[in-house]
């Protein structure tokens, strides 16, 4: 490798997307040449400085999500928003290019022919259990339980819900508030030792979960979601409402909301 | 919401104006919250955020198109730097964010994705909907060309690896 190839491969040794033998190669050139391994510390040097300065600057970026958040309630409060669409299977379309009486029939009733149409909120809630536990979201938690406690009751969640969910095997590991359908959650992270949970409360209130109930388990009614990947579970008791999230099985998110009608 | 403060650092290089930038970042959750049906699981969330904060970039038609950065007469930094014959220090923070705003937006662009926010040249080409050979040389004329802008004679920090140093190398 000469000082030409190695200059113009930097960008990719410096990322890390070089193969082993042109890396191999590539620090062998630098063992060997005294100016591009020069050239390539001030470059190091340059980049950071840049870093430490641009995340230095100030950026508002509270008042943007809040106005995403106000932006999405408002939609969704007045329905103005899609439902989650599934997308149409590959084997739809030759079927729809046979026959144009099934077309028609096909087209009126896309939705619930090829799948069932998502509630807002559990869109919201997979979508949210997606960005910040499966994706790591840089966001800030509370993971002191006694915090979490105090933030439960500030909306109207009893500390001994919170303390009745960690139990069983579920492990308490960390809470934040989050907006989901335009209301607001106790988002709640739940671990067994295997996989996170994600558990969403609210205080009851007018607007019951949506769906048919799956199964009626300890007297209340749990419905179930599959959302790209994700699973969902609710359960709705007497003064709660709780979205269990994984990315585990339906059966997983099926089995907490179980447990939760029990102990809830 | 998860990478909006990356989002924000961005969108604030390619629009080079603070409200823009904020209601570009706004345009691009939104748009990522509705089509959240067309993600693929299992993918790189933060790209295809970013390539959805580009396509609404794209798709504005640039009404947010980047404009000159303005220097005050009156601002004497930057008066010192127009008589400085070394050009100003890359030391200096705001000197190296000032060299980083009067390069090209495409400049701009690969400089922050690639070396402040981290993505590799494979995830720019997908966010930028550009050949990673693209994104390749374009890095290294951005460097290049922030370089030149912060100290053509600075040792510590200027192009001392002289393309005659390798040529002598080359040759021998």
């Amino acid at each position: 490798m000469n000082c030409g190839e190695v200059t113009y491969l930097t960008p990719l040794y410096i990322t890390g997307e070089l193969d082993a033998r042109r890396s191999a190669e590539f620090d062998a050139h630098l063992k060997s040449c005294p100016a591009c391994l020069a050239e390539l510390e001030r470059q190091a040097r340059l980049d950071a400085r840049l870093r430490e300065v641009v995340f230095a600057e100030e950026s508002n970026a509270i008042r943007v999500d809040r106005r995403v958040r106000e932006l999405i309630a408002a939609e969704a409060a007045t329905g103005a928003l899609p439902q989650m669409r599934p997308r149409p299977r590959r084997w739809v379309k030759p079927a729809l290019g046979i026959a144009a009486a099934a077309l028609l029939v096909i087209a009126a009733g896309y939705q619930t022919l090829l799948g069932t149409r998502v509630a807002r909120v559990y869109a919201d809630a997979a979508f949210d259990h997606y960005l910040e536990i499966v994706q790591h979201g840089p966001r800030p938690w509370l993971t002191d339980p006694a915090q979490i406690a105090a933030l439960a009751e500030q909306q109207g969640i009893a500390r001994s819900a919170v303390t009745a969910l960690a139990s069983r095997g579920y492990h308490l590991d960390r809470g934040k508030l989050c907006f989901l359908d335009g209301r607001i959650f106790l988002h709640l992270v739940f671990s067994d030792g295997a996989q996170e949970f994600s558990v969403y409360l609210r205080r009851r209130d007018a607007r019951p979960l949506p769906g048919p109930a799956r199964e009626i388990a300890n007297g209340m009614p749990l419905c179930t979601s599959d959302i790209k990947g994700e699973h969902v579970a609710s359960v709705e008791s007497s003064t709660l409402l709780a979205v269990v999230v994984t990315d585990k099985s339906s059966d997983a998110a099926l089995n907490f909301a179980r447990f939760a009608s029990a102990v809830l | 919401m998860p990478h909006s403060r990356s989002l924000l650092r961005v969108a604030r290089r390619i629009t080079s104006n603070i409200p823009a930038a904020e209601d570009l970042v706004q345009e691009a959750l939104l748009r990522a919250w509705r089509s959240f049906d067309h993600f693929e699981p299992g993918t790189n969330a933060r790209a295809w955020l970013f390539r959805i904060m580009f396509n609404a970039f794209y798709a504005q038609g640039r009404k947010v198109r980047s404009s000159p950065v303005l220097v005050p007469l009156d601002d004497p930094v930057a008066q010192s730097e127009v008589k400085s014959s070394s050009g100003p220090s890359w030391t200096d923070s705001a000197a190296l964010a000032r060299a980083l705003d009067a390069l090209s937006n495409e400049h701009r662009t690969v400089l922050t994705l690639g070396i402040v926010e981290g993505f590799t040249c494979r995830e720019m080409a997908e966010i930028l909907s550009v050949p990673i050979g693209t994104v390749m040389s374009r890095l290294s004329r951005a460097r290049h060309a922030l370089r030149e802008r912060l100290a053509p004679a600075d040792s510590e920090f200027g192009h001392s690896r002289s393309s005659a140093a390798c040529a002598e190398r080359e040759a021998s």
